[in-house]
């Protein structure tokens, strides 16, 4: 026991935990002092605190018992603590985004994400370690931060994946419920992959970026990282929908209402079997093949599918890094760049402001017609499916980015550059754990059209009904 | 443990380019990161040079007035 809760509340789900606290089991602000104390004790070993809040959490907790003592309930998202990655604001607060020259910032208003999950009562205890400003100069090192590299829960020698690395470590290990993490380029669905929690990286503009870290306006996308993709649904439906101060924002708001999808067996999911058979770690096929099985099993209408042909890689790093550059131009002109930890994306970072015009503006043509080769290739197929990395995550003392094996790559690209596709496009995806190689998880993403992520989060309902991948644990 | 290698071994080696096999080419002080980060730079310009786009492409960046 700790602070008057069960052990077991540790990796509840959301629903699971919300009922909990109406049947008077525990009470609010135990269960915050649990948690916090827990984020606080083992946060630090894995080098994912940030900030602890304890302090307001505990407040709001006794604000929250006090409307469940008259029975004023708000939704399942009541009394639920939670974790914000570092990128977003918390009024009087330091707010680092990762990264020594920004240690001691503090702004004077709260993330809109943030504030949007208090309404119905969530309860923030911590602030969670990321990336040195999400990564946007691209960074070499795991330990590419002012919180040290995230160590994988399931194994320390092993990286948590970045940049949302705290917000995946704080899920898989149970500091928090769910977290908030934030995807640029990979960053909900990498983390959310290694650790073996449930991520979702919304349409872009559904979720308000106010008082989040800007590294690049046209890809930047907030989402959470919870237990299940039935918790995600409950998150997104709190943080999504209109903001007049985004200006990325797509005016529209979420309902979870995965019960009125389609039904499975009228929904077509498009994969490449390369992506397995070829591109995969080869300890990791077993885990893909069988999710895969499981997804067939499900009734889906599986058919062969194919990206549309683009240099993703460069369209990503020129766009990604020019709108950095842009945003962090004082940052690198006034020589603070020279603070970040990772010499690489100090070195992206300035190369950056380089950029000429005529690059990114090709890219963004460019990207126009990709979304439209997008729009044309999910007409024919509802989702699509692939790894979400080929393997599992690699040693902390691995370069970032390299192959997790030696041999040569495969000619067909198959669906292995869906992240940097699916986020040039603005796509929503949900990354499903899928099983273990070597010990450590492995997921599976869907992928879909714009604004269908009821339909992502039904099917992935649906897998996690038949497994149980997403409730394993690592022992901590 | 033998650490000759062999002229078959050097051959394997010298053929299979590092960026094929994924390996990170790891340049050693702030200099060389620079000019790694901008031959980057160029040679993702040279990419998107030669990309061919229709003259009605427009970018996608939408301003709202």
């Amino acid at each position: 026991m700790a602070a008057s809760v069960p052990e077991d509340v540790f990796f509840s789900s959301i629903t699971e935990l919300n009922q909990r606290l109406k049947n008077r089991e525990f009470k609010t602000h135990d269960l915050a002092k649990a948690f916090s104390e827990r984020l606080q004790r083992l946060g630090p070993g894995y080098n994912a605190l940030a900030l602890s809040l304890e302090k307001q959490a505990l407040k709001f907790a006794k604000d929250v018992d006090d409307d469940l003592k008259v029975e004023r309930y708000r939704g399942p998202l009541q009394g639920i603590p939670f974790g914000a990655k570092d990128l977003l604001s918390y009024a009087g607060q330091p707010t680092a985004w990762g990264a020594k020259p920004y240690a001691t910032q503090v702004f004077d208003y709260t993330a809109t994400a943030i504030t949007k999950l208090a309404k119905p009562g969530a309860v923030l205890i911590g602030k969670l370690a990321m990336v040195e400003l999400a990564g946007g100069g691209g960074y070499r090192m795991a330990g590419a931060s002012i919180s040290g590299p995230g160590l994988n829960p399931w194994d320390k020698t092993r990286w948590s994946g970045g940049s949302s690395s705290g917000s995946g470590i704080a899920v898989a290990a149970g500091l928090v419920t769910f977290a908030l993490g934030s995807e640029t380029s990979g960053s909900i669905l990498t983390p959310s992959a290694f650790c073996g929690v449930t991520g979702l990286r919304p349409t872009y503009g559904l979720v308000s970026r106010r008082g989040a870290m800007a590294l690049s306006w046209s890809m930047d996308k907030i989402g959470p990282m919870c237990r299940s993709a039935e918790d995600c649904g409950i998150v997104l439906q709190a943080i999504a929908g209109s903001d007049g101060e985004d200006p990325g924002s797509a005016g529209k708001g979420f309902y979870f209402a995965p019960q009125y999808t389609r039904g499975i067996k009228e929904i077509r999911v498009g994969l490449a079997t390369v992506d397995v058979d070829e591109w995969a770690d080869p300890s990791a096929r077993p885990a893909f093949n069988q999710a895969l099985d499981v997804i067939r099993s499900l009734g889906v209408q599986v058919t062969a599918a194919k990206l549309p042909d683009f240099p993703y890689g460069v369209l990503t790093n020129t766009i990604i890094t020019a709108e950095g550059a842009s945003a962090f131009q004082k940052l690198i002109e006034s020589g603070e760049v020279d603070q970040l930890a990772d010499p690489k994306q100090i070195a992206g970072l300035k190369a950056g402001l380089e950029i000429p015009a005529k690059d990114y503006i090709k890219a963004m043509r460019i990207r126009s017609m990709l979304q439209q080769a997008f729009h044309e290739l999910l007409a024919d197929v509802d989702v699509l499916i692939t790894p979400t990395r080929p393997g599992p995550a690699p040693l902390i003392s691995q370069p970032v980015g390299t192959a997790l094996y030696d041999r040569p790559q495969p000619k067909d690209r198959g669906l292995t550059q869906l992240i940097p596709a699916g986020n040039l496009a603005g796509l929503p995806a949900l990354s499903l754990p899928c099983g273990f190689a070597d010990g450590l998880p492995v997921a599976i993403s869907l992928v879909g059209r714009p604004f269908s992520e009821n339909t992502l989060l039904s099917l992935g309902r649906e897998f996690q009904k038949a497994t149980d991948w997403h409730r394993r644990h690592p022992p901590t | 443990m033998s650490t000759r290698v062999t002229r078959r071994e050097l051959a394997v080696a010298l053929a299979v380019p590092a960026a094929l096999l994924g390996q990170a080419v790891v340049p050693q002080n702030p200099d060389e990161e620079l000019k790694a980060a901008r031959d980057q730079v160029r040679q993702n310009g040279e990419t998107l040079a030669k990309f061919a786009i229709p003259v009605t492409s427009e970018p996608a960046v939408h301003f709202k007035a």
